[in-house]
């Protein structure tokens, strides 16, 4: 990959070019506020949301870090305080606000997290293409089946209790390899930021690289895909 | 957000649901899924001298993610193989009025199409060579 590019798309820099404040036309060294006329500045649509909330782009994050800089700065952007202000701090603190929020509910989640990680690390998610998990997928639409079947099992009848039976027990085994999908995942976790901490542009680090975005890919589409069966299950025999 | 008419009538009465057994002659499966919203499609072809006689499906997902399955084995029975790679995502959009949040859901039928011809294709290939 080429790490030129890389560098030049970084979004920090892409705030930095963003140098002059957009009312009095000073250079711009504050954050989001203009240090000489105070004014708010609209945070740019480019930045991520790490760098938003001020955190490093890990994926084991400081949970008390990233909800105290989310409150800071829902408070210096929130539009009650911007009543009296011209039409433009208004329209900047509605825009300001409502990324704001987008990125605290993306990062305090560890799955989003890891989801937009993926995004901004592999372009698209659609760029790591994994084969479909064809016995998982056999299993969702057979289970699916026996999910109509109880459905169409008249209540208290014999058929109802006995697939209640087997509908519970796959429900107990899915959620058990729910859980080891996201164990597996912290694990990765764990190993991303390590490798990220060792800052190496060796190939082999570069291949650690793939291989970890691979895996992730890989558990959380079917972590997705078996937490969608098991609402269902959940949801229809309770 | 609404269901277009068609979207409803094709999940409340989805033609050719069902499934084909996977190693039976001339049966093709593709069997794909959408990680973002956890949807899960099966699509299988069963061929006759290149033409699609039957086709089946089972989806587990939302009703436009089951109406794009069902509308696919619709317009797959009958055709050629030819034809059938011709099916593009962009046409069930068009005729089950598909919104652009749902629009996913026709890109996932048209890859279990391509998945069900290229695994018709590569047994079909698999059992000349085995003739041979």
């Amino acid at each position: 990959m080429n790490h030129q590019h890389i560098h030049s798309s970084n979004p920090r820099d892409l705030q930095m070019a963003r140098s002059m404040c957009w009312h009095c036309q000073s250079e711009m060294s504050g954050e989001y506020f203009c240090d000489r006329c105070v004014k708010v500045q609209p945070v740019s649509k480019e930045l991520d949301y790490f760098t938003c909330l001020g955190i490093p782009r890990r994926l084991t994050i400081d949970q008390h870090q990233l909800e105290t800089k989310f409150y800071e700065l829902s408070r210096a952007f929130h539009p009650d305080f911007y009543q009296n202000k011209s039409a433009a701090e208004q329209t900047i603190s509605l825009g300001n606000s409502a990324m704001l929020n987008t990125a605290y509910r993306t990062l305090r989640d560890p799955i989003e997290r890891a989801e937009y990680l993926l995004d901004l690390e592999a372009g698209s998610v659609k760029q790591i293409r994994n084969s479909p998990p064809a016995d998982l997928f056999e299993e969702i639409l057979e289970l699916q089946d026996t999910l109509n079947e109880y459905r169409a099992a008249g209540r208290t009848s014999v058929t109802e209790s006995t697939l209640r039976t087997k509908l519970q027990s796959e429900r107990n085994m899915l959620e058990q390899r729910q859980r080891d999908m996201e164990a597996a995942l912290q694990q990765l976790f764990v190993q991303w930021d390590a490798l990220q901490d060792r800052g190496e542009a060796t190939s082999q680090a570069r291949a650690e690289r793939d291989r970890i975005l691979k895996e992730m890919r890989e558990h959380l589409s079917n972590r997705t895909y078996v937490k969608n069966i098991v609402s269902d299950l959940v949801s229809t025999i309770g | 957000m609404a269901y277009s008419d068609k979207v409803v009538d094709h999940f409340n009465n989805p033609r050719n649901m069902g499934s084909f057994k996977k190693d039976e002659e001339g049966v093709g499966t593709g069997m794909v899924g959408a990680p973002e919203c956890g949807d899960v499609m099966k699509l299988q072809i069963k061929v006759q001298n290149d033409t699609i006689v039957d086709a089946k499906f089972k989806t587990f997902g939302c009703g436009s993610a089951i109406a794009s399955s069902s509308l696919a084995t619709e317009w797959l029975k009958g055709k050629t193989i030819d034809e059938a790679q011709k099916i593009k995502n962009t046409d069930i959009v068009q005729e089950l009025n598909l919104p652009p949040v749902k629009i996913h859901c026709s890109v996932l039928a048209e890859d279990a199409i391509k998945a069900a011809l290229a695994d018709y294709q590569k047994k079909a290939d698999g059992a000349l060579i085995d003739a041979k």
